[in-house]
C-alpha cells in the first residue's frame, strides 16, 4: 500500500501555492481523496464523499489559472459540509432517514456557493448526531463518528464528523453548525480551532434547520488564520434568511496581528464549577496569556442554560411534529424521545424560557461593559468514550449526552461569537471559549492569533492512520 | 417529576400525536429531565416588565 500523504500546509499556504502555479488544485484534491478513502472507514467522518464533483472542481480551479483570471482567495482547499449543509443534487439528511422523503436540493447552500467561488473545492457531507440534537455524533443510522486522538473515543457533535475530517487531516476546514455547542463541543474533543459567529451573522440559506431562533453557521480549521480567511469569504446578507443582518462583511484577515485592546476576565462561577481541572487549567493558562485580570461571573448562567434546554426540546417538537405523528419510529430512539416530551411542555415553560433568554442577555450585555472578552472551557470534560453513559461534574455523575453541553448552551442562548482554540495538556486535548460581544469576532479571532503566535494553543497533532 | 403512561398520552392527544407504548418511558424520563430544568427558571423572579419581544430599531 503507498504510503499516506499529507495535505501539504494549511488551508492559507495550500491557497497561495495553487494561486503561483506551484501545485495544481487536482494535485491536492487526489490528495484529499486518497486520505478520505483510507482513513474515513476507520473515522467514519463522511455520509457521503464526491469525488466526481470535487475533481471537476479542481479542474475549473487550474483552467482559471492557466487562462489568467484569478482562482479566488481559497484556490483549491479542499473542504467538507455538515449533512444539513444543501448541496446541488442531493437530498440533506441532517443525519435521519425521515428527510429521505424530501425533495433533492436545487441549489448548494449559500456559504458553499461562496466558498466554491472562492476557489474551495467541496468533496462530500459529514456526518452528524440526528438533526443536530445531540453533542456525541453517536447517529443510530449512519453510526458513531470517531475521535481520530483516539478511535475509541467520540468527536464531539452534533458537527462530529466535520471537525473530525479536520482533526485527520481529510479536509482543510469544514461547515458545522452550532445550536448549543455543536461547533464548540468538537472542536475542543478533536482539538481543532472553530468559530460559532454571532446569531445573524452567517446566513442560514440552504441548511435543515434544527431551532430556528438558535441555529448559528459556523467552521472549523486548523489554526487562526484559516479560520479567518474561511469568515472572511462567507461573510454578507443574503436576502434567503430572515434572521441574517443586512451588515457589510467586516474582513479580519488583514486584522489578526492587532493587539487585543480592552479588559479580559476569566469566567468563573457555572463555567468553573461545572468543569474538571483539565478544563479549568487549559482556561486559566488561556486567560493568563491574555492578560486577564480578574474573573467575572454570570449569576444567570444556570438559569440560562436550563432555558436553552427546555427551548431547544420544545422547538426541535414543534418543527418535527408532523413526522413525530405520522413516522416516530423512524427517527433515533434518543431523538425522539427528546422532542416528544418537547412537544408536550406547557406553555408556561416556554414563555418564562423566553423571558429568561431577555434577562440573561441584560446580564451579559453588563458584562461586556466592562470587558472586551470573556474566557472559559468549552466542555465539562476532554472526549468522552463511546457510549460512556455519564459524566463526572462538580462531585456528580450526570448523563453524559445532554450534559456535554453545559458550558456552551449558555452562551449561545443569547448568540455570542466564540472562537474555541485547542489545548493539549492531558490525554487528549481540551477547548477553551474565547467569548466577545455581539459582531465582535475580531476580537475573538485576534486574541486565538495572539495564543498561537505566543505558543499558547496550537493545532493537535493526531495519527489515525 | 414522573408522569404515568396515562397522563403522557392524555397531553400528546391534545396534539394529535399518537405515542406507540414501546416509546412511552423514553418520553416519560425526557419530560421528567424537562420539568426539572424548567423548574430552575422559576427559583428567581423575574422583572414583571421583562418581556422578550422584538423591537423594530430606527
Amino acid at each position: 500500500m503507498a504510503e499516506l500523504v499529507a495535505l501539504p500546509g494549511t488551508a492559507t499556504e495550500i491557497a497561495a501555492a495553487v494561486r503561483r502555479g506551484s501545485v495544481s488544485a487536482r494535485s491536492l484534491i487526489e490528495i484529499a481523496l486518497a486520505r478520505i478513502e483510507a482513513l474515513d472507514p476507520k473515522l467514519n467522518c463522511y455520509t457521503e464523499r464526491m469525488a466526481q464533483r470535487a475533481l471537476r472542481e479542481a479542474d475549473a480551479v487550474d483552467a482559471r489559472i492557466s487562462a489568467g483570471i484569478d482562482p479566488g482567495p481559497l484556490a483549491g482547499v479542499p473542504f467538507g459540509v455538515k449533512d444539513n449543509y444543501d448541496v446541488v443534487g442531493r437530498v440533506t439528511a441532517a443525519g435521519s432517514i425521515v428527510n429521505r422523503r424530501l425533495p433533492r436540493a436545487e441549489r448548494d447552500a449559500v456559504l458553499i456557493e461562496r466558498l466554491t467561488r472562492a476557489g474551495a473545492v467541496i468533496t462530500g457531507t459529514h456526518n452528524m448526531d440526528e438533526y443536530a440534537y445531540g453533542f456525541t455524533t453517536e447517529n443510530a443510522h449512519y453510526g458513531a463518528t470517531r475521535n481520530p486522538h483516539d478511535p475509541d473515543r467520540s468527536a464531539g457533535g452534533s458537527s462530529g464528523g466535520s471537525a473530525a475530517a479536520v482533526a485527520a487531516g481529510l479536509c482543510s476546514f469544514a461547515l458545522g453548525t452550532d445550536t448549543n455547542g455543536s461547533i464548540r463541543v468538537p472542536s475542543s474533543f478533536c482539538g481543532i480551532f472553530g468559530l460559532k459567529p454571532t446569531f445573524g451573522r452567517l446566513p442560514r440559506t440552504g441548511t435543515f434547520p434544527f431551532v430556528h431562533d438558535l441555529d448559528h453557521l459556523g467552521h472549523f480549521a486548523g489554526n487562526t488564520a484559516d479560520l479567518a480567511a474561511v469568515y472572511d469569504v462567507v461573510q454578507g446578507f443574503d436576502q434567503g434568511e430572515h434572521a441574517c443582518a443586512d451588515l457589510p462583511p467586516s474582513p479580519v484577515v488583514p486584522r489578526l496581528g492587532e493587539a487585543l485592546d480592552g479588559e479580559v476576565a476569566k469566567l468563573g462561577g457555572w463555567f468553573d464549577d461545572m468543569a474538571d481541572d483539565q478544563g479549568r487549567d487549559a482556561a486559566a493558562l488561556v486567560a493568563k496569556a491574555l492578560g486577564a485580570r480578574g474573573r467575572t461571573t454570570l449569576p444567570g448562567a444556570e438559569r440560562a442554560r436550563a432555558a436553552a434546554f427546555v427551548l431547544t426540546s420544545a422547538s426541535a417538537g414543534n418543527l418535527h411534529l408532523e413526522t413525530l405523528r405520522s413516522r416516530a419510529d423512524k427517527f433515533d430512539p434518543a431523538t425522539r424521545d427528546r422532542m416528544l416530551a418537547g412537544a408536550l411542555l406547557p406553555a408556561n415553560f416556554i414563555l418564562q424560557a423566553q423571558r429568561e433568554r431577555e434577562a440573561f442577555r441584560t446580564e451579559v450585555s453588563a458584562a461586556f461593559s466592562r470587558h472586551a472578552l470573556l474566557i472559559a472551557p468549552a466542555t465539562p470534560c476532554s472526549a468522552v468514550l463511546l457510549g460512556q453513559a455519564t459524566i463526572r461534574v462538580a462531585g456528580t455523575d450526570l448523563p453524559a449526552r445532554p450534559n456535554i453541553g453545559l458550558l456552551t448552551q449558555p452562551l449561545s442562548f443569547v448568540g455570542l461569537p466564540i472562537v474555541t482554540v485547542p489545548i493539549r495538556n492531558g490525554p487528549m486535548p481540551i477547548g477553551v471559549q474565547l467569548i466577545a460581544p455581539p459582531w465582535r469576532e475580531d476580537l475573538a479571532l485576534r486574541a486565538a492569533a495572539h495564543l498561537e503566535r505566543t505558543g499558547i494553543v496550537g493545532p493537535c497533532e493526531t495519527n489515525p492512520c | 417529576m414522573l408522569m404515568t403512561e396515562q397522563e403522557v398520552q392524555l397531553l400528546a392527544a391534545l396534539q394529535n400525536i399518537e405515542i406507540a407504548p414501546g416509546h412511552v418511558p423514553g418520553v416519560i424520563r425526557n419530560f421528567a429531565v424537562l420539568v426539572q430544568q424548567a423548574a430552575l427558571l422559576f427559583d428567581a423572579p423575574l422583572d414583571v416588565l421583562l418581556e422578550p419581544a422584538p423591537v423594530f430599531r430606527p
